[in-house]
């Protein structure tokens, strides 16, 4: 036997190859440059396609035999075979290659977009190549550019049909948008229906774009010519809490075009419109740029200093007359990690009040009080990596397509290959499409969904019962609650045949390793924390936790929301999640913010708006959250905003919430400032400045500083991600070995150890809390169905569109806006035929709260009897008829479940683009 | 080839396919609207993309073409022949109207044939055109001679559907290793071309533990000469069909395609309803216990020649578009949805009846050390006796031209030998080969599946190379670099050789892409072109060396 048999030859030198890989990949490997063999149709990230046949190689069984052709993208390395990569053969047959697509590309680089960057340029020129001897022959530089999108292009008189395009959108973006029309040298690349890029089913994703290796796909920034000029940044995507690495390229304080970086263990290359091409508000006329007082009923230009001394002697006089829980603070989740820590700080420790809150408790508020108490962490037990190593995903109520597109993607990629898959979700959302079980519940009814899951898990002997008696307590009780359950009932309430739903069970309980994600279709309910728990009940039955490619794992909404509740955003639980009840904490939080620090627990989002209203809150600070737009019953919050003595507003807009503030801090978007953002699988990960602010803008960490100073408190400044971070690590013990060098390129999941070694999986050989804790729960109506039901027996539910972000307030102000540009009903034919409503026209939506107007998309995506929309819109404001149901634990707002009626509208304007 | 799109097909499975549905409903409506191609992609789960792309990559399903009045064979024994241009005007003037091209109609034997309505006709039958067109004369049988010499192994009397089914359920009663052990015996290689040994794919596909398995017969023989495996499904479906059940039998498939040219429409017809009747027949108890029971599905294709290379087949089948994929995988490892598959000719499996009831040893005697059994051997009209012959492998080929067909009826020059990517042979060197792969191989030339085609004394080769590369630019399927632009510059220079006096061919270009197309190509089609223009450059020289300069 020989010694090391793994071995084959590059130009007579011998290396160790892998079992399995292709010739390309050993010789990339051993020799550490891609371009070693050169390629037109290899791209990171794609399967392999053999196409373009320049990485042709010759391959013998020993150094003197005849060499034989072969692609070295598609053949496999074997044992002692001799590869040359550059013998004159090839390299004629290279040469031989390139002459034949030169004469079917225009030769026009010195004013071809990507010159300079063009890999068809480079590899001509690494060829040799001086002359095309053929003569001119049938081409295709007659065909036309497309300009119709807002962002994406194409010239495919550039195109050399490599199909770089096409495999992104098939296997990155999954989308299907781009093919091929013809045969031979009459192929040609297709967008859909051989449309333009506007009128295909094109979702801007930009993955075909970045893949082209020459300019026939590019985007109106051109993101492909800055190759050679301007300065690159690395950054975090401010859109949602996938956490997108992005590389954002910049000249003279201006930013050209936004990449996604290939070596991002996040998003790979990949991201959605939304970060790639949605930046333009960050210098839109409509910011902000200086601190404005309200005077008289209009807002004026102050200095920096006019507005802090005004607001601190406002919030000085409160506190003096009415006690520091007389005011509030609502920090952001769009900001970082640094700056959340700031802004608990100053409330608690300046202020003196727990009244601070954030975005989470009007989303993912259950999820985090559900899994502590289940599991003992907020946080999502696993990495969206497993997703490769999982054999069943679960997705209820959520529809990360659209609103987490780079993970949707991911989700959707395993659908098509086959992983089998349950999505519980009252709308044909595109995963329920590709799913192996679609239950399409009424809304509402996930935990009666569930709990039949759950008992089907138990009486047929799925449940991992080693798993249960090692890791878990409370099952005795569990079990004897779940086995009175009257299936049948469950099955009239939740509208899903019990068969399909045991079948369903089945498959998560069974498979080796299932995953699931949940998102605000479980959380935005009058039972909201129970579900949540009942997906943390089914990962324990089925032991799917603590494990690769399984867990629990909730899908954040915005891109620091998990952050901010570990920065201690929220009036129960300081930075680090630690109790503001507890006596020994208190003295902790004491020694380090060295005053002493308030006892009891403060208000919720909810709460600070009744007692607004009220009059027993006087003073809010709130910091880029639109309350007005994006909270339940928009009438309720803007009376209770209108009686505050003072209302602060930090914004990069102005909001909703704005116009009724008394004093605007113009803060900075996620471009022009530094910190870190933590992503919804814990992932702490470096935000970098990549221009300064507009006007007077300043980053809302400094903002904070100031005012901590400003009100008497030493906080040493400027602002600085590396000095908060080392403050900050020193009080969450998760953070423990966090610093800002260790974050590097791709951050690092907490829990982070002293020795700064990070956590793919949480609960691994025991549960944060000990034991894993099964807490059933019963299905309730919601009191909004049983009080509202016969006058308004619809049922709307919110949500959200790809192309848009929450209040909208920067993707309306982006070319997002071209592509959607309004709110839309989904309504299913049979009610809009019921109710005389055709496709496009408008519907008077009424609850008991209020009613809007708003044009009808009909569609088979939503059940009869089942309504959706959502709220990015101002001119629409869905919020005004949503209600004021809550989860029972949390506070969090019902929006899922809205009892409404509707009518065709007497507004008769037809609609306009999709 | 895209691994989604494989696997979104491998949830409706044979039972449904994408590329079937287009068909369909090109054949019913005329045309695939844009609201068809909506449906469809919302009901397969893809893009409209990928329906229009698909679609827009047949010969007889262009959305956005109007299908043509009726067309005429462009295959090479026609077009040597020079009867086309007559029948073409002949069928413009009558109907009005674009007249399309088909590749090619399998009337070889006759050099001439047009296809109108779902219908083949001779080229003698454009005599009856105002009869066809009131619908007064039908379909001409076009009964063309039958011959063998020695054992009858594909052109005995007919199974049909009661023999077929004795036959099958004798074959049960062994176990699936015996009837595989009597299939090494024969050695019986692949009569597509390739002469890959057909036992080492069966043990292959029946040693992977698959939850579905596939029988692929590739009954797309589109090259132009070979009218074999038309024979073989009109005259001996059952044979086809019953080797493709014993193969099932052997590797655990349950399941099998039968994919068939449009050019066939015969054909269609006849396999369509063997297929239904064999689909009726009970399951059968077997040597193994699991009763057998297999299901046929008839796909019949819309008109691209690259489908006969298995992968492309393969994503035609799966409603993609029809590229050649990479290998590895094999399909006997990731084939059809990404299943383990055999894809073997017509051929072929019909080969295997005969196999296992005579045994394997009984065909391994017939034919030569290395090619065993018979092969079929189509001769075009150009011959006294043109027809179909059934010979032993390693039979002498000039015995076949010139005895048992009685030679040329007029001047021919040279005879290419399985189909357009196959050798050319001037006529000299005839006489120096026997039927069998290695002898063909071994003077330069291919075997393929033996389909005669004449080029005669007048035809210019300069010509004759011109429609090599027009071919292969036509039926490229567009993905790799060499061939989908290297035939096209071919076919550009030969016409310029041939149109623009004084033009002459820079020889060392011509050379270099010949090597180009035959070193880089992703399959046989480019790869494979360059043996007959070889072939030319080789043997007739002095005929096109007035095109040529060299300036070396």
């Amino acid at each position: 036997m020989t010694q090391n048999p793994n071995i084959a030859y590059i130009n007579n030198q011998p290396h160790a190859f892998v079992e399995g890989e292709t010739i390309l990949e050993f010789a990339k490997r051993v020799t550490g440059d891609d371009d070693f063999i050169p390629t037109l149709c290899d791209a990171p990230g794609l399967e392999t396609y053999g196409a373009c046949r320049v990485c042709s190689v010759e391959v013998a069984n020993a150094p003197d035999a005849p060499g034989r052709v072969v692609a070295s993208c598609h053949t496999l390395v074997s044992r002692g075979q001799h590869i040359t990569t550059h013998s004159g053969k090839i390299r004629k047959l290279r040469k031989n290659i390139i002459e034949l697509v030169l004469t079917d590309h225009p030769l026009e680089c010195l004013v071809c977009e990507v010159n300079g960057n063009c890999e068809l340029q480079t590899v001509a020129a690494k060829t040799g190549i001086t002359e095309v001897r053929y003569p001119i022959g049938k081409t295709h530089n007659h065909l036309e550019k497309d300009l119709s999108h807002p962002y994406m292009t194409s010239d495919l008189s550039k195109c050399i049909l490599c199909y770089r395009c096409v495999r992104a959108c098939d296997e990155i973006q999954g989308q299907f948008v781009l093919s091929a029309k013809g045969r031979g040298f009459d192929t040609q690349i297709i967008k859909g229906m051989d449309q333009s890029f506007f009128d295909s089913d094109c979702v801007s994703c930009g993955a075909c774009a970045q893949a082209c290796p020459t300019s026939a796909i590019s985007d109106v920034f051109q993101s492909k010519s800055i190759a050679n000029r301007g300065e690159v940044t690395r950054t975090i995507c401010t859109y949602c809490g996938v956490g997108c690495n992005l590389e954002v390229h910049t000249q003279d304080n201006t930013i050209l075009s936004i990449r996604a970086p290939y070596d991002a263990e996040v998003n790979a290359g990949h991201t959605c419109l939304k970060g790639r091409y949605a930046f333009s508000f960050y210098d839109h006329p409509d910011r902000i740029r200086h601190p404005l007082i309200k005077k008289n009923g209009v807002f004026q230009r102050v200095s920096w200093e006019e507005a802090y001394d005004f607001i601190a002697e406002k919030l000085q006089y409160i506190k003096a007359t009415y006690g520091p829980d007389a005011i509030g603070g609502v920090s952001s989740s769009r900001c970082t990690n640094e700056e959340n820590y700031l802004m608990q700080k100053f409330m608690r420790a300046v202020v003196g009040t727990n009244n601070i809150d954030g975005c989470a408790r009007v989303c993912h508020a259950p999820t985090a009080y559900a899994m502590q108490q289940t599991f003992g962490t907020g946080a999502a037990t696993n990495s969206v990596a497993d997703l490769e190593h999982t054999s069943c995903i679960l997705v209820v109520g959520a529809n990360p397509v659209e609103a987490h597109p780079v993970t949707g993607a991911k989700i959707k990629q395993r659908m098509m290959k086959g992983v089998p898959s349950i999505v519980i979700d009252p709308r044909s959302t595109t995963l329920a499409k590709y799913a192996t079980y679609h239950l399409q519940l009424r809304p509402g009814t996930n935990v009666a969904l569930m709990n039949m899951m759950m008992y089907f898990i138990i009486t047929e002997g799925w449940a991992d019962m080693d798993f249960v008696q090692r890791r878990c307590e409370g099952y005795e009780m569990f079990v004897e609650q779940l086995k009175q359950l009257d299936v049948d009932e469950m099955e009239r309430v939740t509208g899903v045949p019990q068969a399909l739903v045991r079948e369903a069970a089945k498959c998560y309980a069974t498979a080796d390793a299932a995953m699931s994600f949940h998102g605000l279709g479980v959380t935005e309910h009058y039972q909201g924390s129970y579900g949540v728990m009942q997906i943390a009940d089914l990962a324990m039955l089925t032991g799917n936790i603590g494990k690769r490619g399984a867990g629990v794992n909730p899908l954040r909404g915005q891109n620091n929301v998990q952050g901010a509740a570990d920065m201690g955003v929220q009036p129960h639980q300081g930075a680090g999640y630690l109790d503001v009840t507890h006596p020994e904490i208190q003295q902790k939080y004491h020694q380090f913010y060295g005053v002493p620090v308030p006892q009891h627990v403060g208000l919720k989002i909810p709460e600070m708006i009744d007692a607004a209203f009220d009059e027993r809150l006087k003073a809010m600070w709130i910091i880029g959250e639109d309350v007005v737009q994006t909270d339940p019953n928009t009438q309720h919050i803007i009376r209770s905003l209108e009686k505050l003595d003072l209302l602060i507003v930090q914004e990069l807009f102005m909001t909703e919430t704005a116009r009724y503030a008394d004093v605007i801090l113009p803060g900075a978007s996620f471009l022009e400032k530094e910190g870190t953002f933590t992503n919804g699988e814990r992932r702490i990960q470096r935000v970098n400045k990549v221009v300064e602010p507009v006007g007077e803008a300043k980053a809302d960490g400094q903002i904070i500083i100031d005012m901590m100073n400003k009100m008497g408190y030493q906080q040493p400044g400027p602002y600085r991600a590396d000095v908060m971070l080392e403050e900050i690590s020193r009080i969450v013990p998760f953070f423990a070995g966090v610093t800002w060098k260790r974050l590097s390129t791709n951050g690092l999941q907490w829990p982070v150890a002293e020795d700064g070694t990070d956590t793919k999986i949480l609960h691994s050989t025991e549960f944060k809390r000990g034991l894993g804790r099964l807490l059933y729960h019963d299905y309730e109506d919601s009191p909004e169905v049983t009080t509202h039901a016969e006058k308004f027996p619809y049922i709307l539910t919110t949500n959200r569109v790809l192309e848009h972000y929450n209040c909208g307030a920067m993707t309306r102000r982006t070319g997002n806006e071209q592509i959607v540009g309004e709110d839309l009903l989904l309504i299913h034919p049979e009610d809009a035929a019921k109710n005389g409503i055709k496709d496009g026209a408008f519907v008077c939506v009424e609850s008991p709260r209020g009613k809007v107007d708003i044009k009808a998309h009909i569609t088979t995506d939503v059940n009869p009897g089942v309504l959706s929309s959502t709220f990015h819109f101002p001119d629409i404001m869905i919020n005004n008829i949503t209600g004021d149901v809550a989860d029972k634990e949390t506070m969090c707002p019902e929006y899922k479940v809205v009892s409404v009626r509707i009518r065709k509208s007497r507004k008769l304007v037809e609609r306009g683009v999709r | 080839m895209s691994t989604n799109l494989s696997k979104l097909a491998r949830r409706h499975g044979l039972n449904h396919l994408l590329f079937k549905r287009l068909g369909e409903i090109k054949k019913t409506k005329g045309g695939i609207s844009p609201s068809d191609i909506r449906k469809l992609a919302d009901e397969f789960l893809v893009g409209t993309a990928t329906v229009f792309g698909t679609a827009a990559a047949y010969d007889f399903l262009r959305p956005e073409e109007e299908t043509p009045a009726a067309y005429v064979c462009t295959g090479s024994a026609c077009l040597t022949a020079g009867t086309q241009p007559g029948v073409k005007a002949q069928l413009a003037k009558s109907l009005g109207g674009p007249i399309g091209d088909m590749v090619c109609l399998g009337r070889c034997h006759e050099n001439r044939a047009f296809h109108f309505n779902g219908h083949n006709y001779s080229g003698a039958d454009i005599e009856h055109l105002a009869d066809i067109l009131n619908g007064s004369y039908s379909e001409r049988n076009d009964d063309y001679p039958v011959y063998s010499e020695g054992p009858k192994v594909l052109t005995d009397v007919p199974l049909d559907i009661d023999t077929c089914y004795k036959e099958l359920k004798e074959a049960l009663q062994h176990t699936p290793e015996a009837l595989l052990e009597e299939l090494t015996r024969s050695n019986v290689r692949g009569r597509g071309g390739a002469g890959f040994p057909m036992h080492i794919k069966l043990q292959s596909v029946k040693d992977i533990d698959a939850s579905e398995k596939y029988i692929v017969c590739n009954a797309d023989e589109g090259d132009p000469g070979a009218f074999s495996d038309r024979y073989l499904l009109e005259k001996q479906p059952y044979s086809v069909l019953l080797g493709m059940a014993i193969t099932g039998y052997i590797t655990g498939a349950k399941e099998g395609a039968v994919y068939v040219r449009a050019e066939y429409p015969h054909a269609l017809r006849v396999i369509g309803a063997a297929i239904e009747a064999f689909n009726n027949l009970p399951s059968i108890p077997t040597a193994v216990g699991e009763a057998f029971s297999y299901r046929l599905y008839l796909v019949p294709a819309q008109g691209a020649y690259i489908c006969g290379e298995e992968t492309a087949l393969l994503n035609s089948i799966e409603g993609q578009r029809p590229e050649v994929r990479t290998r590895p995988p094999f399909p006997t490892v990731s084939g059809l949805f990404g299943q383990p598959t055999i894809v073997n000719n017509v051929e072929t499996l019909a080969c295997v009846p005969y196999i296992i009831r005579e045994g394997g040893d009984r065909f391994a005697s017939i034919g030569t050390d290395k090619s065993k059994g018979t092969k079929l051997v189509s001769l075009d009209g150009f011959f006294n006796a043109p027809g179909l012959y059934e010979v032993p492998m390693g039979f002498s080929f000039g015995e076949l031209v010139y005895e048992m067909a009685g030679g040329f009826r007029t001047h021919v020059k040279a005879v290419q030998v399985g189909g357009p990517l196959c050798g050319i042979i001037p006529e000299h060197k005839i006489k120096d080969l026997t039927v069998d792969f290695e002898s063909f191989k071994e003077n330069g030339f291919l075997l393929g599946h033996a389909g005669v085609m004449c080029i005669p004394g007048d035809y210019p080769m300069i010509s004759f190379m011109q429609h090599l590369f027009a071919f292969t630019a036509h039926e490229s399927c567009g993905k790799c670099f060499p061939c989908r632009i290297g035939a096209q510059r071919g076919a550009e220079l030969l016409l310029k050789a041939i149109d623009e006096p004084g033009y002459k061919i820079d020889r060392e270009l011509l050379d270099d892409l010949i090597e180009t197309l035959e070193l880089g190509s992703l399959c046989g089609l480019g790869g494979g072109v360059p043996l007959p223009l070889k072939n030319i450059l080789t043997y007739f020289g002095d005929e096109i060396a007035g095109y040529m300069v060299s300036n070396r």
